[in-house]
């Protein structure tokens, strides 16, 4: 099973390395973002210090490319669903879980190096967090990227449709980022506004990261977030695998 | 017997619409008996359920009621064990366009069990033998179609199983690699490995298998050799080409040396023994009886012929 798993793992890496700019486009939009938009948060925040404007965005920016780039992951897979790779995988005596475990490793990995990129470039704007915090932050936006893109590989396998599912992943990331308080602190905004986003996951995930970034490590928020998304990934995860099942008819 | 397949049924549950539900018939009682060492073709038009059967028996897909062993073991109970006696080449093939073909290769080799050095010097084997070794690390989506097919069927041979299924394996390709894929299809019977293929080209079964089963609407409606089934037909076929097609069929049809005759409009074929003694009979017949004809041609009877017979229409009509 791992064996299975580590395979795929590796043919997924191999072909990333044969074509590895692309993982580079997808962390430009939270560089971006932390270059030309934080700067404008300085009259939000008390004192107006460059240092806790990075603190309150830069786990936003993360949490971006952890849904956004994760919601995607599945399109390649339509393809497959479709030149018969999947078909012949299935028949194959390969562990089928390992089919998408090793899909989803091959994300996550992918994923920390992007973050680490980030915190790297918050760091040089004048960003400090110290290494547990960083660690637990990039834990928790690699638990928010596997729950993403299980769920990507879910909607690729049961939907088989790029169009589709390109629409549909617009259609939730969008309220889920504005809800979740992504670029500016919910607690900004009017108490209904707190109210609803108590029942986004991504909210936890966010305020969590915040917390961490400011050195808080006893915010309820953080084992909430942990819990919320290893239950979700799971759900998720269990329901991939299934959709590869349901391929047969 | 490598494949032995008892009233295998198949179902499926389509949508169409709000709350309405299709019952789809793909597959409705087939029967299979394959030899080791056979090459085996199931032929049929398009929609006759030939890839749905080929799924099943490859444990893609689970029968919706009926039975089958692959290489002595249950398709539904013990699927584990038929996917390491099998080889599964399905129609769209299954080669990774984004990498290089020989990942794929390698990829399937590692899957089946093999160390890197073994997956190695399998994919090197399995390269050389489909003339692969140039193009190898090229990115598969820019190879022909004939060049993937071969990959294709590489990947499928990787673990050197006793059986492969081939989904349709020339459809789509040109006259040149439709011959060198035959050829390679001969090359395993000659190694040894069962083939299970499926077509709806006539000449692609005549050419290739030992024996056949033709399949329409989900059913067999024949099996036996090539030479069987035509010989059950007749040995040849006359095609006439004239107005009066009505009249020539009465006259035709009693004729002694005449086993059979169809007429479509303008089209009369009529189907006997001994073509080349017969053809003449019957045109001194038809003369005499003032009948005149536009053309005439004698062919040997295909399996199409078959198909003919057997479902009342032509396989190139049916597809």
């Amino acid at each position: 099973m791992t064996r299975h798993t580590m395979l795929f793992l590796g043919y997924e890496l191999r072909k990333l390395f044969a074509n590895p700019v692309w993982p580079l486009f997808g962390i430009m939009q939270p560089v971006l973002y932390l270059v030309f938009f934080a700067p404008l948060l300085r009259s939000t925040v008390p004192g107006g210090k460059m240092t806790d404007v990075l603190a309150m965005f830069t786990p936003g920016s993360m949490m971006m490319i952890a849904l956004f780039g994760s919601m995607f992951a599945g399109f390649g897979m339509i393809n497959e669903t479709r030149n018969g790779m999947l078909e012949r995988l299935a028949v194959s005596q390969a562990w089928r879980p390992a089919i998408i475990l090793g899909r989803l490793v091959k994300d996550v990995i992918v994923l920390v190096l992007q973050a680490i990129l980030v915190i790297g470039i918050a760091a040089l704007m004048g960003l400090r967090i110290g290494l547990p915090e960083m660690l637990l932050v990039l834990l928790l936006m690699a638990a928010t990227g596997l729950f993403a893109a299980s769920l990507s590989y879910g909607l690729a396998l049961t939907l088989r449709d790029e169009n589709g599912m390109s629409q549909l992943v617009q259609f939730f990331a969008m309220p889920l980022t504005l809800i979740a308080g992504l670029f500016l602190p919910v607690s900004l905004g009017p108490q209904w506004l707190q109210t609803l986003a108590k029942f986004n996951p991504l909210y936890y995930a966010v305020e969590a990261g915040r917390s961490l970034f400011r050195g808080d490590l006893s915010a309820e928020t953080i084992p909430v977030a942990f819990a919320l998304f290893a239950a979700l990934t799971a759900l998720t995860l269990v329901w991939s695998v299934r959709s590869l099942r349901n391929l047969a008819g | 017997m490598i494949i032995e397949a008892h009233d295998l049924r198949k179902t499926f549950h389509a949508k169409r619409g709000r709350g309405k539900k299709e019952e789809v018939e793909a597959v409705r009682g087939i029967d299979l008996q394959v030899e080791r060492g056979e090459v085996f073709a199931v032929l049929g038009p398009n929609g006759a359920g030939k890839t749905t059967t080929v799924r099943m028996l490859a444990t893609f897909t689970l029968p919706t009621s009926g039975s089958a062993r692959v290489a002595g073991f249950d398709v539904a109970r013990e699927a584990a064990k038929v996917r390491e006696n099998i080889g599964y080449v399905s129609q769209a093939g299954g080669v990774d366009d984004t990498a290089p073909g020989i990942e794929s290769l390698l990829l399937a080799a590692r899957i089946s069990g093999m160390s890197r050095r073994q997956a190695q010097a399998r994919a090197d084997e399995l390269l050389a033998a489909f003339s692969l070794t140039e193009i190898a690390n090229r990115p598969a989506k820019t190879l022909s179609g004939g060049q993937k097919r071969r990959f294709a069927i590489a990947v499928g041979l990787v673990n050197a199983p006793p059986l492969i299924f081939l989904d349709e394996p020339t459809t789509g390709l040109d006259p040149q690699n439709r011959a060198n894929l035959w050829d390679e299809v001969r090359k395993l019977r000659e190694q040894g490995t069962s083939v299970l293929l499926t077509t709806h080209y006539l000449d692609e079964a005549d050419a290739l298998c030992d024996r056949l089963v033709i399949v329409d609407h989900g059913r067999i409606v024949a099996r036996g050799t090539p030479e069987e089934l035509k010989k059950e037909v007749a040995g040849d076929v006359v095609t006439l080409r004239l107005e009066d097609t009505d009249g020539a069929r009465q006259l035709l049809d009693a004729q002694p040396y005449v086993k059979e005759v169809r007429a479509e409009p303008g089209v009369v074929r009529a189907y006997l023994d001994d073509g080349e003694h017969g053809l003449m009979h019957m045109l001194r017949t038809l003369e005499e009886n003032g009948l005149g004809i536009r053309s005439v041609s004698l062919e040997r009877a295909t399996l199409d012929d078959v198909f003919l017979k057997h479902t009342g229409r032509s396989l190139r009509d049916a597809a």
